[in-house]
């Protein structure tokens, strides 16, 4: 999966908007939105968020997690931690890098944001490394991993799998009696 | 003593918290578990300025712009005051201090701690410290003799001791608290205070009581206490002046005792009963701030009269002793006469009780000192309106004597006034703006959109920002006038300044929807006049001035009416061609404010529609928002919460539609209401936490909150029910306004609403029918429209009430008389000879035995009559006249069809323009074998065949059928008519 497959999927996710515009309800494959009333704050997806917040047509709020108090006490936990600690949303990256990107003006200390969500991908990602390398080294057949995004997931998929791969093949030719290794004797 | 206990505020996160004064009395500083000494201007002061501490600050002292505090960290710091900037360590223990304070000089701190030791240090050299050992626990508390020689400190080791601090050896120790290990596990905090000034007496809070020593001797000379106290005291405090002593026990009770006569004079509880675990004094006397272990902090305010009183007392006693020295050895009842001769003119509160009055004098005589402190204890009275009574006894006494020897005035005293107190009467304000001395304030925000002031170093500027980006774009304006008052509507902005010494009050208009080129004008007030509130309606603007002048102005500047207010504006608001103008009636009394409202109309016919009537406020409150509903009904919040619509159908009454405060979750949040919407149902209101009003940044979020009507019982079905039905009515009302007063409304939406009451009213009736309420079932009935009665009468013959039924049908009948009078009235000449017939099919009863042939010559009122004596005397036996009748078995029952439907018409025609009911829907399934087996039949015997089947069938089989049944049926009655 790509990281962009990844962020569309995360678009679909509901977001505050205050707009600046005046629409009924309007109805959509994916269910009903609206109606829009100038002021008062409705749930959209992101997608039509930043779509709406690039014509300047709406506010966003920003989700209730974004707050560099509540994003602080998750980087301490998560440092704390050995295992993966629940995260406030399943797309907790991809939301900060879009919002942030087409919203930072909505967004009170915007900057903070994005260092502290970075600060706990970067800490999520080293835990995972970590648990891939003993996984590997300790030759474990399973490993339960909890609270895990589908970015992260998707990150280290890819190299992990190949990686498995490679070195089961390495293995098997080591082990004198495997056919392989006779074939290649000859 | 009449003090006002002010609403607390959250003020530290939970846990201990101290709080004192600054040495002008301008501040109120506090400390808390937070680690945080925040600064208050005041209890309003919803931005503190605060300094960080530590991790947990359990004590401060302020003295000579010193702020000294016991953090966690073990240390005692120093931090300037007000800049907060740190200024060293003053001492370090082993483990953290537990209690801070300055002597009176402030050059020196005493510090307890909980390794049990007690230090005094230099404030200016910190090198130069005494250490006081010998507790053997924690120390509780410190305090200073004010003449600075000693020291007494208690501690968990149950001792109270008093240290000479230059030999730093104890002068003397008392045994008096329970013994405990920690100070978290002390039953009391026992601060000790010193009696200001001489220092005469050391105050200890000894369980329930207050103990009193007398310095040097060391006698434990007498106790403060009081009934009403039943947990121990935490906290003592001495007036500034040294007369009163507050304390504040555990269970959150507040006492203040006169020393001198030891008579409590005060008595306040926490709002909430928590711990009190600080109390102090204002410099000034007149208030006493407390904090409690939960954060908040609180104050008691309003003691100011009673230092006055403190003044006059010495008189007063002083007659009393006259008096006492001429009737010496005679009896109460003896003087009593002699004072109530000598002050005739204020006899009468003297003899309202003799009982009381024997009460009033003794204490007043002066001659037992303490039988006053006896007294207080036996009697459950208020003692404090006992105390105002004998002030009042003695000024009386005063008044008299000065009135009949003017030669020798005494001191001039005023009369005390122990009657309700004046509410001092609140001040004008602009609906929807945050408090003008705000650096970055909303000056309004309402459904258009936000009006920004800002005033602070950099700028003095106003932004308006529209909610809808299509009215117009956003503004910045600098404001050069210092404008403090703003409307915005659709079509313009409205600002006003108030007059400075040069400057007169200006108004400012910026009419951005003009057509012209010129967007903008102003209009200077004349000299003295300054406007303290302003609106814009559709087309017009209006301002109040503070002289009593309401001035109105079209949108681009003319000049307009000119009138006069009843009273002093509170605030004003506008909406399409409406007026609302709140102002004050009068003074209002203990709390209670006195509002008076107009509400003018400039339509066509311009009215005065509400003229001047009183403005119910829930008690104790002020009125806090005033405005319209989008659809246009005058609506207000009081500081309460209370949200109150106009009820235009109630002879223009006030409904309480909302309670905004049930909805927070903490007693200092509250809703900052921003606007009402009829339909949809929505109240808009920005949360705020811990304040009246919103700050500015971040930016607020509007919620939206439902009304509820405060009706009784809404937890069962019937009270929801109830509930939903009334306010369904109040909320559509505005459809009839608009309507009369010339607007389009949407008509399907008040189709809708009909539709919803009606149903709801359905409901209940079913409801009531289950209970076996047939009364309330009639009741329910009478509020219902024809149609639906049919319905229910529809439904109570199933059910088998068959009186219920009858009476049901007598109201069905009068409400078609009613339809149908109301018809002549509309059409009179036209339609004479269509209506006839709609006449008849508007009298449903009639059916199963009215003559039509015979009725449709005669003129229509009488057939009505005719129709309704026969109806009732031909039910008994309707099966024999509905077989015999000629008469079209189903006909349409509403009362206006303009579809021209002959009474003749036949049953199958009707059937396909009219909803069917379950019976039909059965008929029409099952009618071919019913013909079958009766090939014989006509139609109507065919029906009647069919009903004798249908009637066969069981409840659930029918029940299939009535559910497709709408409540345009009109074939209800029928089944009545063939029981």
């Amino acid at each position: 999966m790509d990281p962009s497959e990844v962020e569309f999927l995360a678009e679909k996710e509901m977001v505050k908007i205050i707009p600046n515009f005046s629409l009924d309800k309007i109805y959509l494959i994916g269910g009903d939105l609206g109606p829009f009333n100038p002021g008062l704050p409705v749930d959209v997806p992101v997608w039509l968020a930043l779509n709406l917040k690039q014509r300047q047509k709406c506010r966003i709020v920003p989700p209730e997690w974004m707050d560099v108090e509540k994003l602080e006490e998750m980087r301490e936990l998560e440092r704390k931690e050995d295992t993966f600690t629940p995260v406030p949303s399943p797309y907790y990256m991809e939301l900060t890098k879009l919002l942030l990107n087409h919203a930072s003006d909505n967004i009170p200390k915007a900057d903070e944001i994005r260092t502290l969500v970075k600060d706990i991908w970067d800490t999520r990602i080293a835990k995972l490394r970590l648990s891939a390398d003993s996984f590997i080294s300790q030759q474990e057949a399973h490993a339960k991993l909890d609270n895990l995004t589908l970015m992260e997931i998707n990150t280290i998929r890819s190299l992990l799998l190949d990686s498995l791969n490679c070195m089961f093949k390495l293995r098997s030719n080591l082990q004198p009696g495997s056919s392989k290794g006779q074939f290649m004797d000859y | 003593m009449p003090c006002e206990r002010k609403p607390m505020r959250y003020g530290h996160s939970e846990g201990h918290t101290e709080v004192c004064f600054d040495d002008s009395g301008k501040f109120i500083v506090t400390c808390g578990n937070d680690g945080d000494v925040r600064i208050w201007e005041s209890l309003d002061d919803d931005d503190p300025k605060f300094i960080t501490v530590g991790e947990k600050a359990f004590s401060l002292a302020l003295r000579n712009g010193k702020l000294v505090t016991a953090s966690s960290n073990n240390t005692v710091q120093i931090h300037t005051f007000p800049d907060g900037d740190p200024d060293g360590i003053l001492t370090r223990f082993t483990t953290n201090a537990t209690h801070v304070t300055f002597n009176s000089s402030g050059s020196r701190v005493a510090a307890g701690s909980s390794d049990f030791m007690v230090k005094v240090v230099d404030v200016s050299d910190s090198s130069q410290q005494k250490t006081l050992r010998g507790h053997e626990a924690p120390v509780l508390s410190v305090a200073f003799d004010p003449k600075d020689d000693f020291l007494a400190s208690a501690s968990c080791d149950g001792s109270v001791v008093v240290w000479n601090i230059e030999e730093q050896t104890q002068a003397i120790s008392w045994p008096l608290l329970q013994k405990t290990n920690d100070v978290s596990n002390a039953k009391s905090l026992c601060r000790l205070s010193w009696q200001p000034g001489t220092g005469k007496f050391l105050a200890v809070p000894v369980e329930m009581k207050v103990h009193l020593y007398e310095r040097g001797s060391w006698d434990h000379v007498s106790n403060l206490s009081d009934d009403l106290l039943t947990q121990p005291i935490n906290v003592v405090a001495w007036s500034p002046c040294g007369r009163f002593l507050a304390a504040g026990s555990v269970g959150g009770s507040m006492t203040v005792w006169d020393v001198n006569s030891k008579v409590c004079v005060e008595r306040q509880k926490h709002e909430k009963g928590f711990t009190v675990c600080s109390l102090s004094w204002n410099p000034s006397g007149s208030q006493i701030a407390y904090t409690d272990t939960e954060g908040c902090l609180g104050m008691l305010d309003g003691f100011s009269s009673s230092t006055t009183d403190t003044n006059k007392q010495v008189p007063v006693k002083k007659t009393a002793k006259d008096y006492d020295d001429l009737f010496d050895d005679d009896d109460d009842r003896l003087m009593d006469e002699g004072l109530s001769d000598t002050n005739s003119p204020v006899k009468k509160p003297v003899a309202a009780d003799d009982d009381d009055d024997d009460d009033f004098l003794m204490p007043a005589t002066g001659r037992v000192r303490n039988r006053g402190a006896i007294l207080d204890d036996e009697n459950s009275l208020d003692t404090g309106s006992l105390r105002l009574g004998q002030d009042k006894f003695g000024d009386d006494d005063d008044a008299g004597s000065t009135v009949e020897p003017t030669a020798a005035p005494l001191v001039p005293l005023r009369p005390v006034y122990e009657g309700p107190m004046p509410t001092p009467p609140q001040r004008a304000f602009q609906p929807g703006s945050t408090p003008a001395h705000l650096t970055h304030r909303f000056m309004m925000w309402n459904s258009v959109g936000i009006v920004r002031g800002y005033n602070d170093e950099l700028d003095n500027a106003i932004d308006v920002e529209f909610h809808d980006s299509a009215v117009h774009h956003a503004m910045h304006l600098t404001n050069s006038l210092g404008h403090t008052m703003a409307d915005l509507s659709q079509e313009a902005v409205l600002l006003a300044c108030p007059s400075t010494d040069e400057l007169a009050s200006k108004l400012q208009c910026l009419h951005f929807s003009s057509w012209d080129t010129n967007k903008e004008w102003m209009v200077d007030l004349p000299q003295g006049e300054d406007v303290k509130a302003l609106c814009l309606g559709q087309g017009w603007a209006a301002v109040a001035t503070n002289t009593l002048m309401l001035r109105m102005f079209s949108i681009g500047g003319v000049q307009r009416e000119i009138f006069s207010l009843p009273g002093p504006v509170v605030c004003m608001s506008g909406h399409g061609e409406q007026l609302l103008i709140v102002y004050h009636r009068a003074t209002g009394f203990d709390g209670d404010q006195a509002l008076g409202v107009q509400l003018l109309q400039f339509s066509r016919r311009r009215r005065q529609i509400i003229n001047g009537e009183p403005l119910p406020l829930s008690h104790k409150s002020h009125l806090s928002w005033l405005g319209f509903t989008a659809e246009g009904t005058p609506c207000y919040v009081d500081s309460d919460g209370v949200v109150r619509m106009l009820n235009r159908t109630l002879g223009n009454t006030w409904t309480p539609v909302c309670n905004t405060r049930e909805t927070c979750k903490s007693k200092s949040d509250h809703y900052w209401v921003v606007g009402v919407h009829e339909n949809p149902q929505q109240l808009r209101c920005i949360p705020c936490k811990g304040s009246r009003f919103p700050p500015t940044l971040p930016r607020p979020a509007v919620a939206i909150l439902p009304f509820k009507l405060p009706l009784c019982q809404t937890s069962t079905e019937k009270g929801q029910m109830e509930e939903q039905f009334w306010r369904s009515a109040l909320f559509h009302n505005h459809y009839s306004f608009l309507s009369s007063s010339g607007y389009e409304i949407n008509e399907d939406g008040q189709n809708q609403s009909q539709k919803e009451q009606q149903e709801l009213l359905m409901k209940m009736f079913a409801l009531s029918c289950k209970l076996e309420r047939e009364f309330r079932c009639v009741e329910l009935a009478e509020l219902m429209t024809q149609n639906v009665v049919t319905l229910a009468i529809k439904y109570a013959s199933r059910s088998r009430r068959m009186v219920l039924a009858q009476r049901l049908s007598e109201i069905a009948l009068e409400k078609a008389n009613q339809i149908q009078e109301e018809e002549r009235e509309e059409e009179e000449p036209e339609y004479s000879s269509y209506r006839r017939t709609s006449g008849y099919s508007g009298c449903v009863q009639v059916l199963g035995s009215g003559k039509p042939s015979s009725s449709s010559g005669q003129p229509r009122v009488t057939n009505i009559l005719d129709n309704m004596t026969s109806s009732k005397k031909s039910t008994p036996l309707s099966g024999s006249a509905g077989k015999q009748n000629k008469t079209p078995v189903l006909k349409p029952l509403a009362p206006r069809p303009k579809t021209k439907v002959s009474p003749s018409a036949n049953l199958l025609k009707i059937e396909t323009s009219q909803p069917k009911t379950g019976f039909q829907l059965w008929l029409e399934e099952n009618r071919k074998n019913i013909i079958a087996d009766n090939p014989d039949l006509e139609e109507t015997e065919i029906i009647k065949e069919a009903m004798g089947k249908f009637r066969t069938l069981s409840a659930e089989e029918r029940l299939v059928g009535r559910v497709q049944t709408g409540f345009q049926s009109t074939n209800g009655v029928k089944f009545l008519t063939l029981d």
